[in-house]
């Protein structure tokens, strides 16, 4: 889990320039909140305290990431209670919880203040300037949003999705260090290429294969959320099936779905289907 | 499978020694894979080295022998490795000379008489899982390939490896036999690639020509465990995969173990049932690890008070068989049985608290019978037995791959024990 929020610090950098004072108190408030309700909770249960263990550090973390940086201080520590409290703990704690807990919380946040979710603003500037992200301009406006824009992370979007190189860094590293699996990974951004070329050559209004990997929360989705082992297959066969149906359903939803971005909502899908992946991809029974 | 780390040194290199006179035996009836043996003898009972003082006793248990010459004084329950206590025999010991006895004509013994010899013999499968070798000896199917296991994956243990450096001969001698019984098209040898010495051993004496069989095979594999597995050995040597709750014959195999070969051999070559084992006692709390010819049913407890072996510092684990599937022992009053290869004796626990699992999937990646061994425990500690055998629970070997390569430390063979305990019988 510690290598995982190493693995973060580039992404989190970039949120910090992108954004400023609003990144850096949001990143503090999800990171606390965090903390501070799993200690409490053990408390509770009367459980060795668990907070050493890096995993509810990385949540709040995560969280942060996957908020827009206008998002409210209040709504910050709601986010991070719910994932915390119901996205983890009601599932049993660490290892027990079906769904990614960051996920949770933010779709809570997404339910309960759906405007406040769907404001971005410029980054790089004092005041709040609100503009659309890259994948709503390109769906709702038809604008294009230049490549290295999207690479370097001058666009607008959540704190810690905007910057792609950044997050690829973050990436090679959890891959390299073998944290995470690379099956899952590689088969979501395979997929996402393959899928989004097709559409591409139907028709170039869907966006290209570049852009569709560079911006909104999917690298993020796909090296942090779809990388988390708990809320993951176990089996080789079922991190494909993972990945490319998570890939896919992005795809669909970004191209063809009333929102226009779907990172989150797919990955928590699967996430509900993995015990029923598991079961259905176990490996060849020796002898049969 | 996986790399463990061996501690095959020095135990390897250990010249065997010998403890052949004990005072006091405590023979268990079961010490097989079936129906536990027929008593023979009762309370006062005067027996001879190699008399037979339990019988078969069904289709699938073995025999059993007296180890030395001596009274019985009693019968009662006893200390058992793995199945805690046991009905045994009592015997106390008065030793006397005994010579060994050639037996003529063997040329012209026909397959029965042979078998009939084995199961007068109490022989069992001596690699661990002690399965009755006169009903191996009458396969259901044709049998093309028949496999010696000279692998002796667990760490620590030696016994296997010092008796092919000291007895191939012996052992070819045996192999002699079985092959006259199940007539194979092809006798693969295999041997783990840490064991040069027992190569170097088996290559002489398949190229000699009044030891060497015509149609052996020497097959080098990987040492990894559990590669002596026998699923696993078979799969390694011959690429065939024996199927789900199949056995060897299935895929036209035998697997024997080299011990198992020896005591073929004196059975047949001298009419000495299987009343002796070699031993590999090995670990950091003794002042010195060793391999010893031992009588069965002598007790640890004998080993240290007739010095024996000796503890350097007092043991804080003691375990029958190796560290990846041997069962931890309360005591020292535990005796040898025919199947026990190794005693270890650790001055250090590295007992770490189970923590919880992170479906890091490691245990999967490691499993030795391709299964998902992190649902055992789940479900176990649910008390889901019912779903056990859509995991197929019944085809773990209980090698410990996983619980070995768990981060979280959780005991997954233990869950997987009391599961199968536990579950609905079909
Ligand atoms: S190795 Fe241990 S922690 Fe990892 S999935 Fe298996 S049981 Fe869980
Ligand atoms: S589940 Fe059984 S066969 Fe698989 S590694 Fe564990 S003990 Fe071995």
């Amino acid at each position: 889990m510690r290598q995982v929020i190493i693995a973060l610090i580039p992404a989190t950098i970039a949120g910090l320039i992108l954004f400023r004072i609003r990144a850096a108190l949001l990143i503090v408030i999800c990171v606390f909140v965090s903390i501070a309700t799993e200690e409490v909770i053990s408390r509770i249960r009367k459980k060795p305290s668990t907070i050493t263990d890096y995993s509810a550090a990385l949540t709040g973390l995560l969280l942060a990431l996957i908020l827009p940086p206008t998002t409210s201080w209040y709504g910050a520590i709601l986010g991070s209670i719910f994932a915390i409290l119901v996205g983890k703990h009601l599932f049993g704690g660490l290892g027990m919880n079906i769904f990614n807990p960051a996920l949770i919380g933010r779709a809570f946040l997404m339910a309960s203040y759906p405007k406040m979710l769907t404001t971005y603003i410029k980054p790089f500037a004092a005041d709040s300037i609100s503009c659309a992200t890259p994948l709503a301009l390109n769906k709702f406006s038809q604008i294009g949003t230049p490549l290295t824009d999207l690479f370097f992370g001058g666009v607008s979007g959540s704190i810690g999705e905007t910057s792609a190189i950044c997050l690829i860094v973050g990436g090679i590293y959890i891959l390299i260090r073998k944290i995470a699996d690379w099956r899952i990974p590689v088969s979501m951004l395979v997929t996402t290429i393959v899928f989004s070329t097709i559409l591409y050559l139907t028709n170039n209004a869907y966006g290209s294969p570049l852009f569709h990997i560079l911006s909104g929360g999917l690298l993020l989705g796909v090296f942090f959320m779809a990388t988390d082992p708990v809320t993951t297959p176990v089996t080789k066969k079922g991190r494909y099936v993972f990945g490319i149906t998570a890939a896919i359903m992005i795809m669909v939803i970004r191209v063809f779905g009333g929102l226009s971005e779907g990172v989150m909502y797919s990955i928590l899908f699967m996430n509900a289907l993995t015990p029923l992946i598991n079961r259905y991809t176990k490996p060849k029974r020796f002898g049969a | 499978m996986i790399h463990v780390e061996e501690h095959k040194d020095p135990q390897q290199n250990l010249k065997s020694e010998s403890f052949l006179l004990p005072k006091k035996l405590y023979l268990p009836i079961s010490q097989h894979v079936g129906a536990p043996s027929k008593l023979l003898v009762k309370k006062g009972d005067e027996v001879n080295e190699g008399d037979m003082i339990a019988d078969v006793n069904g289709f699938v248990s073995a025999a059993l022998h007296a180890p030395a010459s001596g009274k019985i004084t009693e019968i009662k329950t006893i200390s058992h490795p793995s199945l805690k206590q046991s009905q045994g025999i009592v015997l106390n010991c008065q030793h006397q000379q005994k010579q060994d006895s050639p037996r003529k004509n063997i040329e012209e013994l026909t397959s029965e008489q042979l078998i009939e010899i084995v199961k007068n013999s109490g022989i069992v499968g001596m690699g661990g899982a002690a399965f009755p070798t006169h009903v191996k000896l009458k396969p259901p199917k044709e049998i093309s390939t028949l496999i010696i296991n000279g692998c002796e994956c667990e760490p620590y243990l030696a016994c296997d490896c010092r008796l092919m450096i000291e007895k191939i001969k012996e052992i070819f001698a045996g192999i002699d036999i079985i092959r006259k019984l199940i007539n194979p098209k092809e006798i693969i040898f295999a041997v783990e690639n840490n064991k040069p010495e027992a190569i170097k051993k088996i290559n002489l004496a398949i190229s000699t020509k009044k030891i060497g069989l015509s149609n052996v095979r020497l097959a080098i594999v990987e040492s990894a465990y559990p590669q002596g597995g026998e699923k696993q050995l078979i799969k390694a040597v011959t690429a065939k995969e024996v199927p789900p709750a199949g056995l060897p014959f299935d895929v036209g195999c035998l697997v024997f173990n080299v011990a198992t070969c020896f005591a073929i051999y004196e059975a047949v070559h001298f009419s000495k049932p299987l009343i002796e084992r070699l031993v590999s006692f090995a670990g950091d709390a003794l002042v010195k690890p060793k391999n010893v010819w031992i009588k069965i049913g002598t007790t640890l407890k004998e080993l240290f008070d007739s010095k024996v072996l000796e503890f350097k510092v007092s043991p804080k684990v003691i375990v029958s068989g190796g560290p990846m599937m041997g069962v931890a022992l309360t005591g020292l009053n535990f005796p040898i049985l025919k199947g026990t290869g190794g005693f270890l004796f650790l001055a250090n626990t590295s007992k770490v608290d189970e923590s919880v699992c992170l479906k890091c999937a490691r245990c999967v990646d490691v499993c030795s019978m391709n299964l998902l061994p992190l649902e055992y425990s789940k479900l176990v500690k649910n008390n889901e037995f019912d779903s056990l055998d859509d995991f197929n629970i019944n085809d773990c070997i209980e090698c410990g791959c996983c619980a070995y390569s768990c981060p979280a430390k959780i005991p997954i063979v233990h869950y997987i024990k009391v599961g199968k305990a536990c579950k609905p019988k079909k």
